[in-house]
C-alpha cells in the first residue's frame, strides 16, 4: 500500500533532475533553428516560428565544417583501435607478470593518472615538436600509446584479472603464446571493457580541443573542435549559427552515449564493465 | 604456475612467455616515458631557465619563482584557481552523490534517468563552452529569460566581474558524471548483508545512510575529491578561453589559461613551466590537507 506514493516520489525526483539536465540541450536545439538577424527572444523558445534548417547548410557553407567533420572522424577512428590494442596488450601483461613487477606497474598507472593535462602540455609540445610531428594528426594520436589514459589500461587489467588464471595456464601448458591466448581467449571474455574503452577514447578524441589548438596550424587539418572555436571568432553573436554547431558536434556523442548506455551501467545483472569503470577515480 | 613447473621442466618456453609478454607492454611503457615522465622532468629542468622556444634555454636560476612570487597577474590567477576548487569540489561530490544514492536501485527507467545525468559531462568541451555561453547571455539566453518571467533580477553573468568566475563554476556543477558513475559503483560495492543488519536493527533510512552507507563509501569519495581538484587544475582552461578570455577584468583568469597565453603568446616558456611546477605544488598540498584532514582512508582498499 505504502509502494505507490514512494514510487511515484522517486520518479517525480528523477524527473525533475532529468529535466535539469536534458531541457537545456531542448533550448539549444530551439536556439539552432531560430532565424538569425531576429530581436532577443521575448520569453524562452521551445520552437522558434520560422523554422530556419537553412542554418545547419550555412555552417558548412561559411566554413569548411564537412572537412573538419572528416578531420575529427579520421583521428578519433584511428584513436579507438589503437588505444584498444595499446591498452589491453598492456593490461593483459600486467595481469600475468610477477606479483612484485604487477604492483610497480599498477602504481605507475595510477601515479600518471594523477598527472594534470595542463602539467605536462607545455613540455610535451616541445618533445613532439623535436619528433617533427607538429601540425600533423599524429600529434592528436600520440597518446595512443599510452592506451589514451592510464585508466583504459587500468580497465583491462581489472578484467583480464577477473577471468581464471586456470584458462590462461591450461592454453599456456599446450604451448599456445600469448598473443594469441589475448586474441582467441582474453578478449573475446572482455568485451564489455572492450565496449567501454572504445566508447571513452572516441569521445576524448572528438572532444578533444587543447591539442588541436596547440599543435595544429594548416586550417585544412583542423578538427571540428577547432572549426567550433573559429565559428566564434568569425561572428560571436550569431547564436542560430553557433548553436548548431554545438549540436553538429554534440549529436555522434550523444548517439553513441544512447546506443552503448548498457555496456556502461553497473547494471542489475552483473556489474562487469560497469564495475571496473567505476573505479575511475583510481 | 608451480604445479606446471614440477610436471615437466619448461623454464625456456616460461621464459619466453614471460619476453613476450614484456613486449606487450612495451608500447605503452614508451607512451607514458615519452609523453608523460620526460615532459614532467623536462617541465622541472626549464623552470629555472629562460627559453623562447627557439634559441638554446638559459639558466636563471630562481628568477623565474622569484618573478612569479611578486607578479599580480600570477597571484589573480593562482586566487581565482583556488576559489574555483572550493566552489567546485565540494558541491560536484555533494551532487554526485545525492544522484548516485537517488539512483542506485535497479528500477524501472533508471537506466534512461543516469544516462540523462551524464549527458552533460560527455558533451565536448568546446560546445558546452558555447552552449553556456548562450544561455549566460543577458539578451538572448534563456537563463536571464526565465529569471525576468519570475521576477527575479537578471544579472549579467559573464560581463560582471562579481558574477563571471561563480558562472563558470556553476557549468562545472552539471558535468560531474564521472563521479556519478564512481558512487554507483562504490554503492554497488557494499555487501547487503550490512543492510540487512541495518535493517534487522530497526535503523531507518537516515542511520542506515549515516551509519552504513556514508562510512563505507568514503574512500570512493576521498579518492573522487583528489581527482576533482586535480582536473579542475586543468578544466578552466576551455572555458575561459572561450567564455571569457579571461576576463571582465582578469576575474577569470585561471593558472592554465595565463600558462598557455605566456608560454604559446608570449614563448616565454621557462616562465610557464614555473608557474606549472608551482600549481602542481598547491595541487599536491590541497590533496596532503584533504587527506591529513579525513585521516587517511577509512579502510585499505586494494587496487
Amino acid at each position: 500500500m505504502a509502494r505507490w506514493p514512494r514510487r511515484a516520489g522517486f520518479h517525480a525526483a528523477a524527473l525533475g533532475v532529468t529535466a535539469v539536465f536534458l531541457v537545456p540541450g531542448l533550448w539549444v536545439v530551439a536556439a539552432s533553428l531560430r532565424r538569425p538577424g531576429l530581436p532577443p527572444p521575448a520569453t524562452i523558445e521551445w520552437l522558434p516560428d520560422p523554422v530556419a534548417w537553412s542554418n545547419y547548410a550555412r555552417i558548412f557553407e561559411v566554413l569548411p565544417l564537412a572537412r573538419y567533420l572528416a578531420n575529427s572522424l579520421l583521428v578519433a577512428g584511428l584513436a579507438v583501435p589503437l588505444t584498444i590494442l595499446v591498452a589491453s596488450w598492456a593490461g593483459f601483461a600486467m595481469a600475468q607478470l610477477p606479483a612484485r613487477v604487477r604492483h610497480a606497474l599498477l602504481a605507475l598507472a595510477v601515479m600518471v593518472r594523477m598527472v594534470p593535462l595542463t602539467a605536462v602540455w607545455l613540455t610535451r609540445f616541445l618533445v613532439l615538436r623535436e619528433l617533427g610531428l607538429s601540425d600533423t594528426i599524429w600529434a592528436l594520436l600520440a597518446p595512443v600509446w599510452m592506451g589514451s589514459s592510464p585508466f583504459f589500461v587500468l580497465i583491462f587489467y581489472w578484467s583480464f584479472r577477473r577471468l581464471p588464471v586456470a584458462m590462461f595456464e591450461a592454453a599456456r601448458l599446450e604451448g599456445v603464446g600469448p598473443l594469441r591466448i589475448w586474441a582467441w581467449i582474453a578478449m573475446p571474455l572482455a568485451r564489455p571493457a572492450v565496449a567501454a574503452v572504445a566508447l571513452l577514447t572516441f569521445v576524448q578524441y572528438w572532444s578533444d580541443f587543447m591539442n588541436p589548438l596547440l599543435y595544429l596550424r594548416s586550417d585544412d587539418r583542423y578538427t571540428l573542435a577547432l572549426g567550433l572555436r573559429v565559428l566564434q571568432q568569425l561572428d560571436a553573436t550569431n547564436w542560430p549559427l553557433l548553436m548548431a554547431g554545438a549540436v553538429v558536434m554534440m549529436l555522434p556523442v550523444l548517439l553513441l552515449l544512447a546506443l552503448m548506455q548498457r555496456a556502461f551501467w553497473p547494471a542489475a545483472d552483473g556489474e562487469r564493465a560497469g564495475a571496473s569503470l567505476g573505479r575511475l577515480g583510481a | 604456475m608451480g604445479v606446471a613447473a614440477t610436471i615437466r621442466p619448461r623454464r625456456g618456453a616460461d621464459a619466453r612467455y614471460r619476453t613476450t609478454l614484456y613486449l606487450l607492454l612495451a608500447p605503452f611503457l614508451l607512451g607514458v616515458v615519452v609523453l608523460v615522465v620526460l615532459p614532467v622532468a623536462l617541465s622541472i629542468g626549464l623552470a629555472f631557465t629562460a627559453y623562447d622556444g627557439l634559441s638554446a634555454p638559459e639558466w636563471r636560476g630562481l628568477a623565474n619563482f622569484r618573478e612569479l612570487a611578486v607578479d599580480p597577474l600570477f597571484h589573480i590567477a593562482l586566487r581565482n584557481s583556488l576559489v574555483f576548487v572550493a566552489l567546485t569540489v565540494p558541491l560536484r561530490l555533494l551532487i554526485a552523490l545525492g544522484l548516485a544514492l537517488l539512483l542506485s536501485r535497479s528500477r524501472r527507467g533508471v537506466g534512461l534517468y543516469r544516462v540523462a545525468v551524464y549527458v552533460p559531462t560527455i558533451v565536448p568541451s568546446v560546445a558546452y563552452a558555447l552552449i553556456w555561453l548562450w544561455i549566460f547571455n543577458p539578451r538572448y539566453g534563456p537563463l536571464n529569460l526565465a529569471l525576468e518571467s519570475l521576477g527575479l533580477p537578471a544579472p549579467a553573468w559573464l560581463i560582471d566581474s562579481t558574477t563571471a568566475l561563480p558562472a563558470i563554476a556553476l557549468t562545472a556543477l552539471f558535468t560531474m558524471g564521472e563521479g556519478f558513475v564512481v558512487v554507483l559503483a562504490g554503492l554497488r560495492s557494499i555487501p547487503a548483508e550490512c543492510y540487512q543488519a541495518s535493517a534487522i536493527d530497526g535503523a531507518g533510512r537516515a542511520a542506515t545512510l549515516r551509519h552504513i552507507t556514508l562510512p563505507l563509501l568514503a574512500p570512493w569519495l576521498l579518492l573522487l575529491t583528489f581527482r576533482d581538484v586535480i582536473v579542475s587544475a586543468q578544466s578552466t582552461f576551455t572555458p575561459a578561453l572561450l567564455m571569457t578570455g579571461g576576463g571582465p577584468y582578469y576575474a577569470t583568469l585561471f593558472v592554465p589559461l595565463l600558462m598557455f597565453e605566456t608560454a604559446f603568446d608570449h614563448f616565454r616558456f621557462g616562465q610557464g613551466a614555473a608557474m606549472m611546477l608551482l600549481l602542481l605544488l598547491v595541487v599536491g598540498a590541497l590533496i596532503g590537507l584533504t587527506y591529513r584532514a579525513v585521516g587517511g582512508w577509512g579502510y585499505e582498499d586494494e587496487i
